[in-house]
């Protein structure tokens, strides 16, 4: 089972790219859609106001027949082993280092393959890294540009695609092959 | 660029929303603050090819990589980048909200401070 941690931006467009993998796929958040969200995220309309992973569930069902576990609370150090217990990849699309550190401890001590995604500010670089190589950079200062207006939809769905990519790879034959990836080009690490 | 041994890594830059490699392969093992002040000096004289001369151009908030040669990738790598925090568009208010931090979404008083 594929469990992807955070379906905003980066996470939901990971999961309608993942869609034709033959794995389960859980998902967790326990955010909400708002209204600025679907100019950049895989949530439409509709699903303003709801559960991001119940949006995304029923966009999943609604345009491919895709079935997804969901989960719509806050993955904290208490509930964290029951959420991931039966994980055999984690993908991290988090957007905060103390989320990240928590899920990144969780699949050190037990040894679980995990992919992060990660974004810069403005849509900048976006990164798909192996946890091995993955180190958490420290949050930005007030003031810095976000990726939440439409202006990086591409961005962020490229970034993620490269993310689906690694999943895909991974699946395939084990390889834990990265990506940087940056406005104009990308390259594998 | 010249053939890089096996101690050397090509440097990476992405800047501007362009992106470029150093002329030259540095040593693998070179500091981040030495590797950050090659960059500086080649960015601000226009020295990289693929971004444009920038005379202001200031790294000391960017991250330092090094990826070892892989079967993808058969040369050492080291990329300057800027900081990559967000998984999801979140604004900079998400990140102190009172009602995001106890769990619940954030107040959406569309503040992108």
């Amino acid at each position: 089972m594929i469990v992807v941690v955070g379906v905003g931006a980066l996470g939901s467009h990971l999961v309608q790219f993942i869609r034709n993998e033959k794995v389960d796929i859980k998902v967790i958040d326990f955010d909400r859609v708002e209204q600025k969200n679907v100019m950049s995220q895989f949530h439409g309309k509709p699903g303003v106001g709801k559960n991001k992973v119940a949006a995304l569930q029923q966009t999943m069902d609604f345009l491919f027949k895709r079935q997804i576990a969901v989960v719509s609370n806050k993955l904290v150090a208490e509930n964290i082993d029951a959420l991931m217990r039966r994980a055999t990849l984690v993908v991290d699309c988090l957007d905060n280092g103390a989320s990240r550190k928590l899920v990144q401890d969780y699949v050190r001590e037990h040894g679980l393959p995990c992919l992060h995604g990660a974004l810069a500010p403005g849509g900048a670089f976006g990164r798909s890294i192996w946890d091995d190589q993955f180190v958490i950079d420290s949050e930005v200062g007030a003031g810095a540009a976000t990726c939440e207006d439409g202006e990086f939809l591409p961005f962020i769905a490229l970034t993620a695609a490269y993310m689906a990519r690694s999943v895909q790879l991974f699946l395939k034959d084990g390889k834990k092959v990265g990506f940087s990836i940056s406005p104009v080009s990308a390259v594998a690490i | 660029m010249n053939d890089i041994k096996d101690t050397e890594a090509r440097v990476n830059i992405t800047y501007g929303g362009k992106n470029g490699d150093l002329p030259d392969p540095v040593f693998f093992q070179s500091t981040d603050g030495d590797v950050k002040n090659w960059v500086t000096e080649a960015v601000r004289a226009g020295s990289v090819p693929g971004l444009d001369a920038a005379p202001n151009a200031d790294f000391s908030d960017f991250v330092v990589d090094r990826f070892a040669a892989s079967e993808a990738r058969p040369y050492n790598l080291i990329q300057l980048r800027p900081k990559t925090p967000f998984g999801f568009a979140s604004c900079d208010h998400c990140a102190e909200c009172l009602m995001k931090r106890v769990g619940m979404s954030c107040c959406g008083c569309g503040s992108k401070r």
